[in-house]
This record gives structure tokens, C-alpha cells and sequence, in this order.
């Protein structure tokens, strides 16, 4: 019986793994990759878990509207990219920053690890990794590293970014109330915090780095985990990200003063555009994302028109049960990419009426948009309809099973890495969250263990989970120019986000035994 | 065909994107319809459309 389940649990993990191999060994494009795994998903799927042609079909669907949610976002945060790009903005940001430190780890903290937790704050769904990566092409990194440090930078704030939507997924699937999940929540999501903001330095400068920064990182991380914390605890968890980052921003910049960092005398630039006007576009960004999800009547009219799609009780041919219910809804003028798409118009107006643009930008901003579009969408949606192939199979549920099976009491453990995966498979710590997390609290609940803290081990791995799913990453490659080479990113991405997952689950064992 | 392929690599990428996401609402009229047949048909044709995105996406 036990060989069966081993069998099943391989050929379960197989789409992942066909992907990984792909991506990490081969240097397959995420596109390329995505569609290998779609198609091993689907062969498992159907020879071996009991997937039957209804089932497949009404999963894609569910897979596409996943999609088109995370689409919105990404087209709407490459156009608004290319609007500001087009201007010189991005080159002209980062001269600005450099004369405002010329210490490259003060650079790192506060777009890499800061501003791309704002992003996460306000945005989500991959924007601080589309919007940062650029900026930091632009103050002279790697673009391997540009894309690599927001993405292990902001993953700290993804359960409590977006407004809280992945933290409000784990309450409403286990039906716990916020006070009694948002402390440990908060407290594990904290310690990721400095964990982040650690390895974002290291992935750029190494230890000497890391050291030579551990008075900025220690100020700003705890700015940024205590408020995380507060707001959290006091019943304000909507805002957790974003404040937090909020917080972290003016911390970050104080720091920045200190004669420790102010050693490298910035190099003398001279600038066409002024700063102010440079970052415009994300003032304007930050404004109307503000104002679309924290004024109620603002966001209760954009909220009127939403596309949603009913889907019956599936059932595969081994007897797993996918309950009827509604797909992923699409809030048409509500909807972050909405409000990204707003903040890109107004802000082309902007930068046109002040004639920053040559003759002819729109043509190139919508061409770019669409060059860099297309590949990363492609292997969005492929590696999310394969998610989806999988999770009406009990694929993705035989997979946190055997690691669960495996490492008994240990789970604890091993808990944080489950919602890795989730967020792995789907690219978002909201849908890992509703696939795991029923599962997580049922086998917390059956070992004795406080479904608190295994559920914050849940939501922490899931926003982990963000720095490696190669869905964003993709996002980010591709607006650094390195679509179809995202092998090397997810090499380092995967290395650290593993890592922290590892401290986080043994932090998550010690806590067990004092709870 | 290989000189075809290249010179409208991004308009065909962008047609298979097109098709990734409008095939699965075929598929769930059929679905609901309850045609098999169909169905089937619409998979084969999101097959064929993966496959074009794993050799040439």
C-alpha cells in the first residue's frame, strides 16, 4: 500500500519537477517549460488520478480566469513601465538615488528590499518585482541580480500586502478569526522580514555585504516587523504591508545618513528630467492605488461590474470531489491592474503634456508592452492551467499528504514548505492558502499542534513561495530584457528561498513545543 | 515553413495566447452543453496549441 502511495506521490510531483528540470538544467524558457509540465500533468492526470474530459475542461477554465486576474496585473504594470521607460524616467531615478546614497547596500535595502515590499503593500501579483527589477538595471546591476533581490526582498510582505487578500483567504478557508491567527502570523512573517532583507544584500554583495549592512538591515527590519506586528494584532491586518513598508521607508532613509553609509561619494550626474518628474508616474501610482482600495465609496463603484463564472461539483474517476462554486472573479475597473492601467494613462498624459516623450512613443510603449508580454503570459497561464489539472486530481492534496506522512512529528517543520509549494504551483500565496490550508489546520488539529502557528507556517511558506514561483519571475525577467533566459534568476531565487523556508520551519518546531 | 515561423514568431506567440485563454471558454459551453464530442475536440486543440508554445514559445 505504501509503495502505491510513493508511486502516486512521484508521479504527482512530476509536472514540478518536469519544469524545474527544464527551467534550472536546460534553460528552457518559463513558456516552454510550463506547456512540457502541462502536458505531463495532464498524462498523470489521466492515466493515474482519474481525470476525465469535463474535469479537464472545467479546470481550464478555472485556470484561465486565475490567469486573466494575474494578467491584468501584468500587462497593466508593463505598460506602465514602458510609460515611464520611454521618458529616460527609470535611468534618471536611479542617478537620483545614487546622489542620494552612492553606498550600493543602502541601494539594495531600499528598492530591493523597501519599496518592492511597498509595491507588494499596495499592488501585489508580481508588480514590485515587474517595477523594481528595472530600477536597479538602472542604478548598474545585473539583471540577474535586479530580478533576483525584489523577489526574495518582497516576499516577506505578500500575506499582508495586497490589502491582506492572502491572509483573508487563510481566514476564510479554516474559518478562524484574525485575533487569534495574526500573531503568529505576524510574528513568523517578521522574522522573514529580516530573513529577506539579509539574503537580498547577500545575493548581491555576500557576506561582507551583509555585515557591513546589519545595522540598516536590524533598524529597518524591525521598523518593519513591528508595525507589521501592530497593525496585524490590533485588527488593522489590511493594512499590514503596507504600513509596515511605510514605516520601513522612512526608517531606510534616516539609515541612510549614517556616516557608516555615506562613505562613497555619489558620482556627479547631470539630468535632463528632475527627479520629482521621474518618479511621478509612481506617485501617481501610489495615489490611486490608495485611493481605489482605501476610500469604501471609491472602491465600492469601481466594484460594480465583475465577471464571474459558475462551476458545478466536479468529481474525478477516483472519487475526488471538487466542490461547485464560483471561479476567480475578475472586479473589471476595481481590479489592481485596473487601477495600474489608470495610474499608466494618467501618467503618459502627464509626461506628454510636459514633452518628455519623442514623436512616435506610443507606438513603441504599446509595441514593448507587447514584445515582453507575450512569452511571460504564455508560461503563466500554461504552468497555472497545469495547477489546475493537478488540483482537481487530488494531485497537489497527494503531495502535502506524503510530506506530512513522512515527516510525522516533525510537521511542524515541514509545514511552511507545504505552502511553498502551493505558492510554487499556483505563483500566488492567496490560492496556496485555499488549496493547503483546510489541509494544514485538519493535521495540525489531529497531532495535538496549535493551528495558529501552523497556519502561520502556511501563509509564511506561501509568501516565501513568492520569491521562487517561476510565474513571477518570469514577470520580472521580462521587463529586464531576459525573457526566456529565466534559468539563472530561479537558480538564485531558489537557493535562498529554500533556505529561509528551512530556518522558518525549524523557528516553527521550536515554537510548537512551547505552545 | 522554419522562415514562415520566424518572421511572424510574435504574431503567432500572441495568436496562441489568444487561444490559451479563449479555448477553456469553449470548453465550458461545451462542458455545460454536455457534449463530449466537443469537449474532446476542444482539448485536442488546446493540446496542439501547448505543443506549439513547447517547441517554439
Amino acid at each position: 500500500m505504501a509503495d502505491i502511495f510513493i508511486v502516486k506521490w512521484i508521479l504527482a510531483f512530476s509536472p514540478i519537477l518536469t519544469v524545474l528540470v527544464l527551467m534550472i538544467f536546460f534553460n528552457w524558457s518559463g513558456s516552454r517549460a510550463g506547456a512540457a509540465g502541462w502536458f505531463v500533468a495532464l498524462i498523470a492526470a489521466t492515466l493515474v488520478f482519474g481525470a476525465h474530459p469535463k474535469l479537464l475542461a472545467y479546470s481550464q477554465v478555472k485556470g484561465a480566469l486565475l490567469s486573466l486576474n494575474v494578467l491584468y496585473i501584468i500587462w497593466a504594470a508593463l505598460l506602465l513601465y514602458n510609460v515611464v521607460n520611454e521618458t529616460g524616467a527609470i535611468k534618471v531615478i536611479g542617478m537620483g538615488i545614487q546622489r542620494f546614497s552612492g553606498d550600493k547596500s543602502i541601494q539594495i535595502i531600499i528598492f530591493g528590499w523597501i519599496f518592492a515590499s511597498f509595491l507588494q503593500g499596495v499592488a501585489g501579483y508580481g508588480v514590485p518585482i515587474a517595477v523594481v527589477a528595472p530600477l536597479l538595471v538602472g542604478l548598474g546591476f545585473s539583471p540577474v541580480v535586479a530580478v533576483a533581490v525584489p523577489a526574495i526582498g518582497h516576499s516577506w510582505s505578500v500575506t499582508f500586502g495586497s490589502m491582506g487578500a492572502s491572509f483573508q483567504a487563510l481566514m476564510a478557508v479554516s474559518g478562524l478569526e484574525s485575533s487569534y491567527l495574526a500573531p503568529w502570523s505576524a510574528t513568523l512573517l517578521g522574522i522573514a522580514a529580516y530573513l529577506c532583507g539579509i539574503f537580498a544584500v547577500y545575493v548581491f554583495g555576500g557576506w561582507k555585504m551583509v555585515k557591513h549592512s546589519l545595522i540598516a538591515i536590524l533598524i529597518v527590519g524591525s521598523a518593519m516587523a513591528g508595525t507589521q506586528y501592530a497593525l496585524a494584532v490590533s485588527g488593522m491586518w489590511t493594512l499590514g504591508g503596507f504600513g509596515a513598508s511605510l514605516v520601513g521607508l522612512a526608517a531606510g532613509l534616516a539609515v541612510a545618513k549614517l556616516k557608516i553609509y555615506n562613505q562613497t561619494s555619489p558620482s556627479p550626474s547631470h539630468m535632463e528630467m528632475g527627479l520629482w518628474w521621474a518618479l511621478s508616474a509612481y506617485l501617481i501610482l501610489i495615489a490611486i492605488v490608495s485611493a481605489g482600495v482605501m476610500i469604501p465609496s471609491i472602491k465600492a463603484f469601481l466594484g460594480q461590474v465583475k465577471l464571474t463564472v459558475n462551476f458545478p461539483e466536479i468529481i474525478s474517476l477516483r472519487g475526488w470531489v471538487t466542490k461547485a462554486g464560483t471561479g476567480k472573479g475578475i472586479n473589471v475597473f476595481g481590479h489592481g491592474g485596473a487601477l495600474l492601467l489608470y495610474s499608466s494613462i494618467v501618467s503618459y498624459c502627464v509626461y506628454l503634456s510636459k514633452g518628455f516623450y519623442k514623436p512616435q512613443a506610443l507606438k513603441a510603449i504599446l509595441q514593448k508592452t507587447v514584445q515582453s508580454g507575450v512569452p511571460t503570459s504564455l508560461g503563466i497561464v500554461s504552468m497555472v492551467c497545469f495547477a489546475m489539472i493537478m488540483d482537481h486530481c487530488q494531485m497537489i492534496y497527494i503531495l502535502a499528504e506524503g510530506i506530512s506522512r513522512v515527516f510525522g512529528s516533525l510537521y511542524p517543520m515541514i509545514s511552511p514548505w507545504i505552502g511553498l509549494l502551493g505558492a510554487f504551483m499556483t505563483g500566488s500565496n492567496t490560492n496556496s492558502n485555499v488549496v493547503f490550508g483546510v489541509l494544514q489546520q485538519e493535521t495540525a488539529q489531529l497531532a495535538g499542534l496549535s493551528a495558529a502557528l501552523i497556519l502561520a507556517a502556511q501563509t509564511t511558506g506561501g509568501a516565501l513561495g513568492s520569491m521562487i514561483a517561476p510565474a513571477k519571475i518570469l514577470v520580472g525577467c521580462s521587463t529586464v530584457g531576459l525573457s526566456g533566459k529565466e534559468g539563472p534568476v530561479l537558480k538564485a531565487t531558489l537557493r535562498y528561498g529554500l533556505l529561509i523556508t528551512g530556518i522558518i520551519g525549524i523557528i516553527t518546531i521550536v515554537a510548537s513545543f512551547i505552545t | 515553413m522554419e522562415n514562415f515561423l520566424k518572421k511572424h514568431g510574435t504574431r503567432l506567440k500572441t495568436a496562441a495566447l489568444i487561444l490559451m485563454l479563449f479555448i477553456p471558454f469553449l470548453l465550458y459551453a461545451a462542458a455545460s452543453f454536455g457534449s463530449l464530442f466537443q469537449v474532446k475536440l476542444m482539448l485536442v486543440m488546446m493540446g496542439a496549441n501547448m505543443l506549439y508554445v513547447m517547441i517554439k514559445g
